[in-house]
């Protein structure tokens, strides 16, 4: 108890006199905190969450039957009449649109005869009681009417409501015969009978999926054995919902590496406690030496030093968890658009701050705050009593290893090129991430050699253009090496990841620009109107490409239809197109060089195709190899000819199905537009002009990063207020010495320059580190960290645009940062100052 | 005209509400090359009255005039003006800044006031204070003698009217003491600059032209040698 006493008078009570510090330090702990806790609500809410659409009204089925093309409908005949009691549900699976309010919905159509009565009879026996007394055998009736539809209630619609839906290029009307209640957490759908599914789809004599609820005995294994034997070859009997997983496992990859940057405000935070305590410590050398000759034990000035870094993390976490709460609502916004562009539709579910987030952000707080403070502290416990109460001539004098540091970073990035050239792990690129904090940490290591480097050689140059107030500033960011290095290497790692970061998806978006310019050499595409995302593709009606191409003006049509289909329990997407068109207009790279001809003649021949580079970099496959993939009834062996870079979508499809329009070399774009306008005039579809296209391409690209920008700007934004406490601390620390300055005949402004040049050198040696150690990063993010979780190539490249403005925008705000610690140094009162000793 | 004029000067200073009287109407004149030493026990405001002197403080009432000019009547620019032209200050404990070399902190004021060639003045001042070949040293490789010696090359380095040394041997031993004084004497001398020192050692007392003894923010006597 005296203790707490003590620790309240010593530690605690000093940071109230200096409350705007103390409060930019909580604040940036904070931050980090919060960024962290809001990834992670945000992660649970739109991930956790995440189902494919088709999924809703699943029911409890146990295992499911697939196929690339869909299912022969005889398949659930042979199902049926198995002697086991199995019940076999066929479904056809798409998306439709609700013209009125565009919103787009799962469209399922079920055997109603056979099961669904269910969602019927549940409205029936709802309405009954308001409504006029419905016959049973009246909604019977319906079933089977081609117009019929069933809607979840929360779409909003009564019975009998008429409807237009929009499926594939085409508008249909239908009649509401009833609505299910959907408030569950299901999402809503458009259900209707399996012919009339089929019909509205011209998908006749093929189901999408069959879905199975086995008896309990024996195991889903056993069954699955059972059933393969009856089964087709290539039709596919897997546990239900194995493509949802696929798709989760896919996000979860995403989800971890945004994890894996909002860690970067913590180490950011990190740094600034670390300086914080660093700074304690050093005032307190006297002090502590006067308590150890008073009878304090090393422990105890130990745990005082970690204590105080306690209560800064305590603090931090207490006002990170609302804060973090409220980053997770535009966290999710960001992510649900990310998991929208990129996989299905999916609603983001609640975001929930339970026990387990409170604790979260208790242990980030504290944990952070007690390791990093560990190190000073331990400094601080081991000051002498005597030494301590002889105070040195040279105040920030703490020693620094600056050349045994610089070894030990040497070794780190040698760890870390080392680690880099490692295979992933389970498919996840751990040591790529343990190259990167290796490299982190060697770059933490070598920043006191480059800070008296860089502030040595720049004192006297500086003193030269930006006059005494410069060299002075260079001085004492120089004497206060410590000090300097840890808040340079603070707000570098932030650059640094900035930059990275900001390299990685600069260089993904002009490869995707790259890549369109390859892949996207028609002049105008056409899609049905409903929205596409990767796990579905809608279609257009077959006739209308040949329909277009005798229209004037136009050369070429290309057709491609994109398939989602399965290879090793990963989804791909299987595309084709028509080979003659691509090999006039295409000129995309191939991996091995050859000429495309070639390449597409063999293409032509025989059971070959050509896959995407991440397929190849997925499976462990190679020109030459031969995979095999379940179409239809048939397992089909194909020889890889050649492997073509890809970017659509990380499972390496070409585009969604679509036509690509070739206009005549005499033609114009307008006219022949207006053209394809006026013939496609009954359909649903949407045409692109090329340029509409790429520019729809990049915002959706952009949408998906927009959030790692968002993380971004956090860690600069905590890296800048851990600049402002710092200088702070330098300016109430150097007081003395800048009363001096009055003495010496410095006027006001003179002393102002002095701390903002300060700043000024802070923000360039940070940018100068930043910016190194960004570019090393950025090479392990692309062709490591990528590569091994996505699967993608990446061509570097620098976006020296973004990267100028990002640098110039947080050079700016260290000079900010900068303005209150003058201030405050201006009025500082030079007679109290001076007279103090 | 005196280089430094005090008129009937009183300076309260308020703690906690009560007003404490560190200078009570006191008047002084002081002229070019004299030497001035202030006596007085603890508290009797000699700090204060250099500190008014050097235009770091404003008389509560009655007024400073250095060179002829009021210090209350100029804003900041002017009062920087005067310290880079007129003052020079010694304090107790050197005040020399640790990150800068001899000679670096002996230009500073040169530097500050925009003066783009101190190098041989540095020079000059370091041999007048004998620390020729000290100059590229740093203040801790140095002993205390030798300090305050650089700080004495600092404050002479503009060729200031008036110099202002708060207990300039304070920190230092009796000797070492005495051969600052018997420096700051002979410079102050050759360079007709008037000097008023702050002290408690009788041997200032002693190499005075002027004693001026203070009691509680007063002169009790002073006396002229
Ligand atoms: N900033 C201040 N606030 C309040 N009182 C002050 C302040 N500065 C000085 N005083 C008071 O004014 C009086 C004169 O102080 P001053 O520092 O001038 O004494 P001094 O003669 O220099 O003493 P010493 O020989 O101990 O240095 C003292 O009573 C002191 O307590
Ligand atoms: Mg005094």
């Amino acid at each position: 108890m005296p203790l707490f006493v003590l620790f309240y008078r010593l530690m605690v009570r000093p940071l109230f006199r200096e409350p705007v510090r103390t409060l930019l330090t909580i604040l940036a702990i904070a931050l980090g905190v919060a960024v962290v806790l809001a990834i992670d609500l945000a992660g649970s809410a739109a991930t956790g969450s995440f189902r494919s659409s088709m999924e809703t009204l699943a029911g409890e089925s146990d295992l499911e039957v697939v196929t690339s093309g869909g299912v022969p409908e005889n398949v659930v005949g042979t199902l049926a009449t198995l002697p086991y009691s199995i019940r076999v549900s066929p479904r056809i699976e798409d998306y439709g649109v609700i013209v009125d309010t565009k919103k787009a919905l799962p469209l399922i159509g079920l055997d109603l005869v056979a099961e669904g009565s269910a969602y019927a009879q549940s409205e029936t026996q709802k309405t009954a009681e308001s409504q006029t007394q419905d016959d049973s055998e009246h909604v019977f009736e319906h079933l089977g009417d081609a117009d019929s539809i069933w809607v979840g209630s929360s779409v909003g619609y009564k019975t009998g409501r008429r409807v237009e839906l929009l499926i594939n290029d085409q508008v249909r009307k239908y009649t509401v015969r009833g609505v299910y209640p959907d408030s569950h957490g299901n999402e809503s759908a458009i259900v209707m009978d399996l012919a009339a599914a089929q019909n509205a789809l011209c998908r006749y004599g093929r189901v999408d999926r069959i879905l199975l609820k086995v008896p309990g005995t024996p195991g889903l294994e056993d069954w699955q054995q059972r059933l393969r034997t009856v089964l087709p070859a290539g039709v596919e009997v897997r546990p239900q919902g194995t493509g949802t997983n696929e798709n989760r496992r896919m996000l979860a990859a995403f989800g971890w590496n945004l994890r894996l940057l909002s860690y970067i405000s913590l180490v950011v935070g990190a740094f600034l406690i670390y300086n914080t305590i660093s700074v304690s410590v050093v005032r307190r050398r006297p002090e502590i030496g006067i308590v150890r000759a008073l009878g304090a034990s090393r422990g105890v000035i130990l745990s005082a030093f970690v204590g105080e870094a306690v209560c800064f993390g305590l603090a931090g976490a207490l006002i990170g968890l609302p804060l973090g709460r409220l980053m997770a609502t535009g966290a999710v916004r960001l992510m649900a658009a990310t998991v929208e562009s990129l996989y299905v539709s999916s609603r983001p579910g609640t975001i929930e701050l339970n026990a387990e987030s409170v604790l979260l952000a208790l242990v980030i707080g504290v944990g952070v705050a007690v390791a990093s403070s560990y190190s000073p502290a331990r400094e601080g416990s081991q000051v002498s009593p005597v030494e301590a109460m002889a105070r040195g001539r040279r105040e920030y004098d703490v020693r620094v290893h600056k050349a045994r540091d610089l070894w030990l970073a040497l070794a780190l990035g040698l760890a870390a090129a080392v680690a880099s050239r490692a295979p992933a792990v389970a498919g996840k690129p751990f040591l790529g991430y343990l190259a990167a904090i290796l490299l982190v940490a060697a770059a933490a290591l070598a920043m006191p050699a480059f800070v008296d480097a860089l502030t040595s050689v720049s004192s006297k140059l500086l003193g030269k253009l930006f006059g005494v107030e410069a060299m002075l500033a260079s001085r004492s960011l120089a004497a206060s090496l410590r000090r300097t290095s840890v808040l340079v290497g603070a707000l570098s790692t932030a650059i640094a990841m900035m930059t990275a970061v900001g390299i990685m998806v600069g260089s993904f978006r002009q490869t995707v620009v790259l890549w369109m310019s390859d892949q996207l050499p028609a002049d105008l595409y056409l899609r049905p109107a409903g929205s596409a995302a990767a796990d579905r593709h809608p279609t257009l009606s077959s006739g209308l490409a040949e329909e277009l191409a005798r229209l004037p003006g136009v050369a070429a049509v290309e057709r491609l239809r994109a398939y989602e289909i399965s290879y090793q329990d990963m989804p791909a997407t299987l595309a084709s197109a028509d080979l003659n068109v691509l090999r006039s207009y295409h000129h995309s790279d191939f991996f091995s060089g050859r000429p495309k001809a070639q390449v597409l003649a063999e293409l032509r021949d025989s059971n070959a195709v050509i896959v995407s580079e991440p397929f190849t970099y997925k499976h462990h496959l190679k020109t030459g190899d031969s995979i095999t993939l379940s179409l239809g009834e048939t397992q089909a062996s194909f020889l890889i000819t050649d492997v073509y870079y890809d970017y659509s979508s990380e499972r390496g499809s070409t585009a969604p199905s679509n036509l690509a329009i070739y206009v005549s070399p005499g033609a114009q774009l307008d006219v022949v537009r207006a053209e394809i306008e006026k013939a496609t005039a009954d359909r649903r579809v949407l045409l692109f002009s090329n340029r509409d296209l790429r520019s729809e391409a990049i915002r959706i690209f952009d949408r998906t990063f927009a959030i790692t920008y968002a993380l971004e700007a956090v860690a600069v934004l905590v890296a800048v207020m851990g600049i402002a406490g710092a200088l702070l601390a330098l300016v109430i620390d150097r007081r003395r010495e800048l009363g001096l300055l009055h003495f010496l005949g410095a006027a006001t402004g003179q002393v102002r320059k002095l701390i903002r040049v300060e700043a000024g050198l802070l923000g360039l040696l940070a940018n100068f580190a930043g910016l190194a150690l960004g570019f090393a990063l950025s090479l392990i993010l692309i062709y490591v960290i990528n590569k091994q979780s996505f699967g993608w190539t990446i061509r570097f490249h620098w976006p020296v645009e973004v990267l100028l403005g990002a640098l110039t925008v947080v050079y700016g705000a260290t000079v900010l940062a900068g303005l209150y610690p003058a201030k405050v140094a201006v009025h500082l009162n030079p007679l109290e100052v001076v007279h103090e000793e | 005209m005196s280089i430094l004029s005090l008129q009937d000067v009183s300076k309260d200073y308020l703690t906690d509400g009560q007003p404490v009287h560190a200078l009570n109407g006191l008047s002084l004149n002081v002229e070019r090359g004299e030497f001035v030493a202030l006596v007085g026990r603890s508290g009797c405001g000699k700090s204060t009255l250099l500190n008014l002197a050097g235009a770091m403080d404003f008389p509560t009432s009655g007024k400073v005039l250095v060179d002829g000019v009021s210090t209350s009547s100029l804003k900041d620019g002017g009062l920087t003006r005067l310290r880079r032209e007129r003052v020079g200050f010694i304090f107790q404990s050197f005040q020399l800044l640790h990150t800068l070399t001899v000679f670096e902190n002996v230009e500073l004021p040169l530097l500050l006031a925009g003066k783009r060639y101190p190098r041989e003045v540095a020079q000059e001042r370091l041999a007048w204070v004998n620390l020729e070949g000290l100059g590229d040293r740093y203040p801790h490789q140095l002993s205390g003698g030798q300090m305050q010696r650089v700080a004495i090359a600092r404050a002479l380095i503009h060729s200031p009217s008036i110099l202002l040394a708060d207990e300039p041997t304070g920190n230092l031993d009796t000797t070492t003491g005495n051969v600052i004084l018997e420096l700051l004497r002979r410079l102050t001398r050759e360079q007709n600059t008037a000097i008023v020192v702050a002290t408690h050692s009788l041997e200032a007392a002693s190499l005075a032209n002027t004693l001026v003894r203070l009691r509680d923010g007063k002169i009790e006597e002073i006396t002229r040698c």
